[in-house]
């Protein structure tokens, strides 16, 4: 038993720590893993230190973007007639869910958990300032979505605010959010979608074309609409709900955008990203961005599409479409019970 | 008090947390400050009293018995593997025979 299962840990261990080994080789383009079933995409460990870095940049008081999502994200509490006592806030925007809670939801003890040790001593100090009335028992967890700590079946909600989109196996990942709700448990998340940023995947394949003669990937690949509620069905959730908000941000200039970014630990963290960026094709790259996309006054827009995931763990009490074919009326006789529409 | 402290902690801990690999229950160690997956012998280390379960901040165990050699195998097998992954492309056949 024991060999066995301490080479699990040594191998998940190797897997992660191969990305690291790669990053000598520039040259190579080939990142493909054939030995682990899942592909990496982004470099976790990096996200980490992105995460650590947005916890010293970060306004810990206000963020206009993350605010209104996770006041969106929120606003679906209210929405449920039921408490949900026993709650997880997964990284992204943790600072916002926590300063935004205001007592939604009856939440007796929330944990918090994000990949970041910095994130979450940033998130333990805040917790003071809060007023006393809205004090919560609180427990505060570093940890990482892809192998979720947490038991089965303890909780009643599990938010998670523009986070997930960093993981490899996002199915992965919500199914273990499943395993570790209740019985008519709600997972709710937010994940930025495939049309964010696309000024600045725009801006930055043209700059890069035209300076280095070739392209390498500047902004991940984000989920799409339609594949959200194929992800939370083939993560078993029941009664799925999607919905998809897009914001528009105005920035000063470019650069201000890559400053949002970082502050938001939301920088470019590919496994194939190119890791040098020139400075005449970042500025190249700020000029196409302003000559494309600026407004008259000066200003440079950037888009982020926000997909809202609703989903519920199956629960005997919760209604069900019936069995195929079971209908004892037909359509026809309702029309003509009722009358044709005019 | 500190001993108070801690078994408040371990009990609010064991209520939720569980070894991120296993799923198995954790055990806290005073001495080491630190979280114990029996399942795995691995432990995860406590930093101001956050709990850090990402595997990779855990460490395998290495006590005196046959785990020992156990951990040296594991580290020597982790070794020679990445040594073939930088001389030779990857193999997903040979992977998967020699693990």
């Amino acid at each position: 038993m024991k060999p066995s299962s301490s080479s699990l840990f040594t191998q998940t261990i190797k897997s992660l720590s191969r990305i690291h080994s790669r990053s000598t080789r520039l040259f190579s383009t080939d990142t493909i893993d054939h030995s682990t079933t899942n592909p990496r995409i982004f470099d976790r460990s990096l996200k980490r230190r992105h995460r650590d870095r947005a916890a010293w940049l970060m306004n810990p008081h206000s963020d206009p973007l993350l605010d209104s999502v996770a006041e969106n994200l929120l606003d679906r509490l209210q929405d449920c007639k039921r408490a949900f006592p026993k709650a997880l806030s997964l990284g992204g925007a943790l600072m916002p869910v926590r300063r935004l809670l205001g007592g939604r939801g009856s939440i007796e003890t929330l944990t918090m958990m994000d990949s970041s040790l910095e994130m979450i001593k940033l998130c333990r100090a805040s917790e003071l300032e809060l007023p006393d009335h809205e004090k919560i028992k609180t427990l505060y967890v570093v940890g990482d979505e892809e192998y979720l700590p947490v038991k089965e079946e303890t909780l009643d909600l599990v938010i998670s605010c523009l986070g997930m989109h960093w993981t490899n196996d996002l199915p992965g990942a919500m199914i273990q959010c499943r395993m570790a709700l209740k019985p008519d448990g709600l997972f709710l998340a937010a994940i930025l979608g495939g049309e964010t940023l696309r000024e600045m995947r725009i801006a930055c394949t043209v700059a890069e074309m035209e300076r280095e003669g070739g392209i390498s990937p500047r902004v991940s690949p984000l989920a799409q609409v339609r594949d959200a509620g194929n992800l939370l069905t083939r993560a078993g959730f029941a009664l799925p709900g999607v919905d998809v908000d897009e914001y528009c941000v105005r920035y000063g200039s470019a650069m201000e955008v890559v400053e949002h970014l970082r502050a938001m630990g939301e920088t470019n963290a590919l496994v194939q990203r190119s890791r040098l960026l020139r400075r005449d094709t970042a500025l190249a790259t700020a000029a196409v961005y302003q000559s494309m996309f600026g407004e008259e006054d000066g200003t440079v827009p950037a888009t982020y599409q926000v997909i809202f995931m609703t989903g519920w763990k199956e629960h005997s009490s919760q209604q069900k479409a019936k069995r195929r074919g079971s209908a004892t009326v037909s359509f026809d006789d309702i029309q003509r019970h009722f009358g044709t529409p005019s | 008090m500190v001993r108070g402290r801690a078994a408040v902690l371990l009990k609010q801990f064991n209520e939720i947390l569980v070894c991120p690999l296993s799923k198995q229950p954790l055990r806290l160690c005073e001495e080491s400050n630190a979280l114990i997956s029996d399942a795995l012998g691995v432990s995860y280390p406590i930093v101001d009293g956050i709990p850090c379960l990402v595997p990779t901040d855990g460490k395998l165990i290495e006590t005196p018995n046959e785990d020992d050699g156990d951990a040296d195998a594991a580290a020597a097998s982790y070794s020679k593997n990445t040594d073939d992954h930088e001389r030779a492309p990857v193999n997903p056949g040979k992977e998967t025979l020699e693990t």
